[in-house]
């Protein structure tokens, strides 16, 4: 359904200095695919959307959505898209604002105002909607930017960082909403720095450094893999001494909680094993990283030293 | 739910090809309503105060020499209501070309500031388009209602004229209006798609072409023809002055005016077409 094929982007910033803000990119996302892009600031994601929506064009290379242009297919269909800042003219009134974008997204005028409603009433944005838009929280902004992507029924939808803002309550029902918007011919696409959210919702996740796709996780199948090295935090409730004996290496992070460096799973569990032999109650034992925040951790080159998390 | 890909059921070109559309005649009704809040009303309260202080003074003194008339010289004259009227298109006359110039040309820098850049630069283009939506359908059908509106702000300012003073709509008056602001708002609408700062390049292009046309306009090089790449805004005070002394309109020069606007127009929506909308 999306196709990039070797795309590239460069612009000439107005010193005449040229930047690379993409670069060779090639990727296919099918239809019923909810596919994640992470990468850190500055990584070509936003570049990467606008292309997708046609609000830029490509230097080099060739994108289709359906086998149509982007610009083209959005002015065919539409695409439910929502920016990672919602810019919606401040004097505008909540009600108002989503009906002219229903308008706008061709909703028939019988159906508008039905559909307002029920999206007001899904966002919790109800007690807002006679609000302007400059009197919104942030919260409140990024879910009026959420309900007017989801006015029509759109078979692309584009979220950027669309948890941004939002409270854990919102944000648990956002992951509810996404999954009432699953359906076999409809591709979601959700850029996040939220690796968890991506790891929660997605099938498959790009991840983008410097322009370049670094590698796709496949979600699901990566849950079920353990990164050899990966380090794994275990959290004892007594006998802590005994954890440094077990697990040579072994730093304590915080009272009773330890973070140890295993070589494989097998490794973790025969120590776990002589650390409850030996006395030790064990409270908890988990990856440091999930498996996706590894491989992001990998691919972008991320490293840890002296306790500090440096990107390169 | 699924969450494979595999599961997916493929989906048929007959469902691909199902197109939505915006409905920009639906949203027309929100053009205008934004129109009349955000660029008319500025519109009608500039025209206000400007006819305040032009036409003002000028009542003043009509109604001053109107009591300074002896009732035997107003008898001689045809009456007080004659004299009355002989004064209210003088003044009129005097108001117009006095006004009309500032008005229209206010007008058009009113209801084109920003129609495009502001959009781009405020980033509201991005919800606007991703929706089924093509930019120049969008912009172009706001600019025929801008235009509309305009000639709306001066019916109502010359219909408070008339209440105040005497009458002053006429067709002649609409159709110079209409067609001197299709060349000033045509220019402001390609400015406003190729550039940010629209307002500004707007009045650059005014008084460049003004200083180009009093500077090169009499002379006869060869160079002398790239002075029509140059709206004709040096003439509009032609325009003006047969709509307030009410001789014929010169409507060659008028077409020149609405060509030139018309093209810019086009122009424009060429550019919001091939240009992409994204600032980087």
């Amino acid at each position: 359904m999306i196709v990039f094929d070797q795309v590239g982007k460069r612009y000439r910033s107005w010193q005449g200095r040229e930047v690379r803000a993409l670069e060779d990119f090639s990727l296919e996302i099918a239809p019923g695919e909810v596919f994640g892009l992470a990468g850190p600031n500055g990584a070509g994601k936003s570049t990467l959307i606008s292309l997708l929506l046609g609000f830029l064009g490509p230097s080099t290379g060739m994108l289709q959505i359906d086998g149509l242009a982007p610009r083209r297919y959005v002015e065919r269909h539409g695409v439910s898209y929502l920016s990672e800042l919602v810019n919606i003219p401040p004097t505008w009134r909540v009600t108002s604002a989503l009906r002219r974008y229903a308008i706008l997204a061709g909703l028939p005028s019988h159906e508008v105002h039905a559909r307002v409603e029920s999206m007001l009433e899904t966002l919790g944005l109800e007690e807002h909607r006679s609000k302007r838009v400059r009197q919104l929280s942030k919260g409140n902004l990024q879910r009026l930017g959420l309900a007017q992507a989801l006015l029509g029924e759109e078979r692309v939808i584009v979220l950027d960082e669309p948890t941004h803002g939002l409270d854990p309550v919102w944000t648990q029902r956002f992951r509810d909403v996404l999954d009432q918007l699953r359906r076999p011919d409809r591709v979601i696409l959700i850029a996040s720095h939220n690796l968890d959210e991506l790891a929660r919702l997605a099938d498959r996740v790009a991840i983008i450094d410097r322009g370049r796709l670094q590698r796709v996780v496949d979600v699901r199948a990566n849950e079920r893999t353990v990164t050899e090295g990966a380090p794994y935090r275990i959290v004892v409730a007594s006998c802590d001494t005994r954890v440094g004996d077990v697990f040579p290496g072994a730093r304590e992070v915080a009272s009773g909680e330890f973070e140890v460096r295993a070589l494989s799973l097998e490794d973790i569990n025969a120590g776990l094993v002589r650390l409850m032999q030996s006395g030790a109650l064990v409270r908890a034992v988990y990856p440091v990283h999930s498996p996706l925040e590894q491989q992001f951790r990998e691919a972008v080159g991320v490293q840890v030293s002296a306790g500090r998390e440096e990107s390169r | 739910m699924s969450r494979t890909m595999s599961t997916s059921p493929q989906v048929t070109r007959t469902e691909l090809s199902a197109r939505t559309t915006a409905r920009l005649g639906g949203y027309a009704l929100w053009q205008i309503r934004d129109y009349l809040m955000d660029r008319g009303a500025p519109t009608v309260l500039v025209g206000a105060l400007f006819g305040y202080m032009v036409s003002g003074p000028m009542m003043g003194a009509m109604n001053m020499r109107l009591e300074r008339l002896s009732p035997t010289a107003l008898a001689q004259m045809g009456g007080y209501e004659t004299v009355r009227a002989s004064m209210v298109t003088e003044l009129t006359s005097t108001a117009l070309e006095l006004l009309l110039g500032n008005l229209v040309f206010l007008g058009a820098l009113f209801a084109m500031n920003g129609i495009v850049a502001n959009d781009r630069k405020l980033g509201y283009y991005r919800f606007l388009f991703s929706k089924p939506l093509a930019p120049e359908r969008y912009y172009g059908q706001a600019f025929v209602l801008h235009w509309a509106g305009f000639l709306g702000t001066i019916t109502m300012l010359g219909l408070v004229y008339q209440a105040l003073v005497g009458p002053v709509l006429t067709t002649r008056l609409y159709a110079a209006v209409a067609l001197l602001y299709l060349c000033y708002a045509g220019i402001a609408f390609a400015l406003s798609a190729a550039a940010r700062w629209d307002w500004l390049s707007l009045v650059a292009v005014t008084v460049a072409s003004n200083y180009a046309w009093g500077r090169f306009g009499e002379t006869r090089s060869a160079l002398a023809g790239l002075l029509y790449l140059f709206p004709p805004i040096h003439r509009t005070g032609e325009v003006y002055s047969a709509v307030s002394k009410g001789t014929t309109l010169p409507w060659s020069l008028l077409a020149w005016f609405a060509a030139y606007g018309a093209a810019s127009f086009v122009i424009g929506l060429v550019v919001l077409r091939v240009r992409r909308l994204a600032i980087v």
